[in-house]
């Protein structure tokens, strides 16, 4: 018998895998290294944030004792909330450091930054 | 220092500390006072790092942490940003990908910001930056301005940008922390 919970899990987990997929597929398909990036973000927060909230929710329902329980999903919630504060940082520091460095923003509409830095 | 210095100092100081014991309890998964040892080990070094950083890491008053308010609102800013903005930025990336004719107008727009605390800032701009179609390439701290990547360019105006990428963030985190 299958609970509600784990059926839960076992979605968030197939989400997770189905974001991290097409995450791939945009860093293949996109022309430019900013358009990249957002692939990217697909694939982290798609990819990897909601599967181990997932994986947080499973870890309620397995045999164990209460404390190992408490233990798995609260480390679970752990590593999800620090992936969510650190991995933006870190986009935004490359997308900062390529613009600097001159990486063609081509094909764009426009691009408001290099109006203002000139 | 001041009298009322060194009370705020302390404050900050008992947040960082309590904050810093509460991620070692949850990560050592001792909740026994049974096994105090490692309980006492996690609160003298929380204390410690506590004494070097806080003054670094807190900027504003420790006593606005105290606000329930501030808290119920963050927790339905957390709720509303994963359950509406994140899954409609993430369909709507996942359709440019998959769309064989792939409709992307990419450009970097600029957007206003009228928070004033640096957490506020931070917190807008990692929010746009966490959904998919909108990264922060710069920030202009001066006139307090982001420049987007935008995967779909609809307006080069300041303000239409404002509405469609960073207000909705910006009002609900502007009662959080500011």
């Amino acid at each position: 018998m299958i609970g509600i919970a784990t059926l839960l899990a076992y979605a968030l987990l197939a989400i997770g895998g189905f974001c991290a997929v097409v995450g791939a597929i945009g860093l293949m398909r996109f022309p430019n290294y900013f358009v990249r990036l957002h692939a990217a973000t697909v694939a982290v927060i798609g990819g990897s944030v909601i599967p181990l909230l997932g994986l947080a929710i499973y870890s309620l329902s397995i045999p164990a004792g209460w404390d190992e329980r408490a233990l798995y999903f609260s480390n679970a919630l752990i590593i999800a909330a620090l992936i969510v504060l650190t991995s933006p940082v870190g986009t935004h520091a490359m997308a900062r450091a390529a613009h600097r460095a001159g990486v063609p923003v081509e094909p764009k509409v426009c691009d408001k930054l290099e109006e203002a830095s000139r | 220092m001041s009298a009322s210095g060194r009370a705020s100092g302390l404050g900050k100081f008992l947040l960082l500390t309590i904050f810093l014991f509460f991620i070692w309890i949850l990560l050592s998964g001792v909740y026994t006072p049974r096994r105090w040892d490692e309980i006492l080990t996690g609160l003298i070094a929380s204390a410690i790092i506590s004494a070097f950083t806080s003054q670094l890491l807190i900027k504003c008053p420790a006593s606005r942490a105290l606000n329930p308010l501030r808290w119920i609102r963050g927790i339905a800013y957390l709720i509303y940003y994963f359950l509406y903005a994140e899954v409609r930025a993430h369909l709507d990336v996942i359709y440019r990908i998959l769309h064989p004719a792939m409709p992307i107008r990419p450009g970097i727009v600029s957007v206003p910001c009228e928070l004033k605390t640096d957490f506020g800032l931070a917190a807008v701009a990692c929010s746009i930056t966490n959904t998919p179609g909108t990264v922060v390439v710069d920030v202009d701290e001066r006139e307090r301005k982001f420049f987007v990547h935008w995967i779909n360019v609809t307006s080069q105006d300041e303000q239409t940008c404002r509405s469609e990428i960073s207000k909705p963030f910006e009002d609900r985190l502007r009662r959080v922390f500011e």
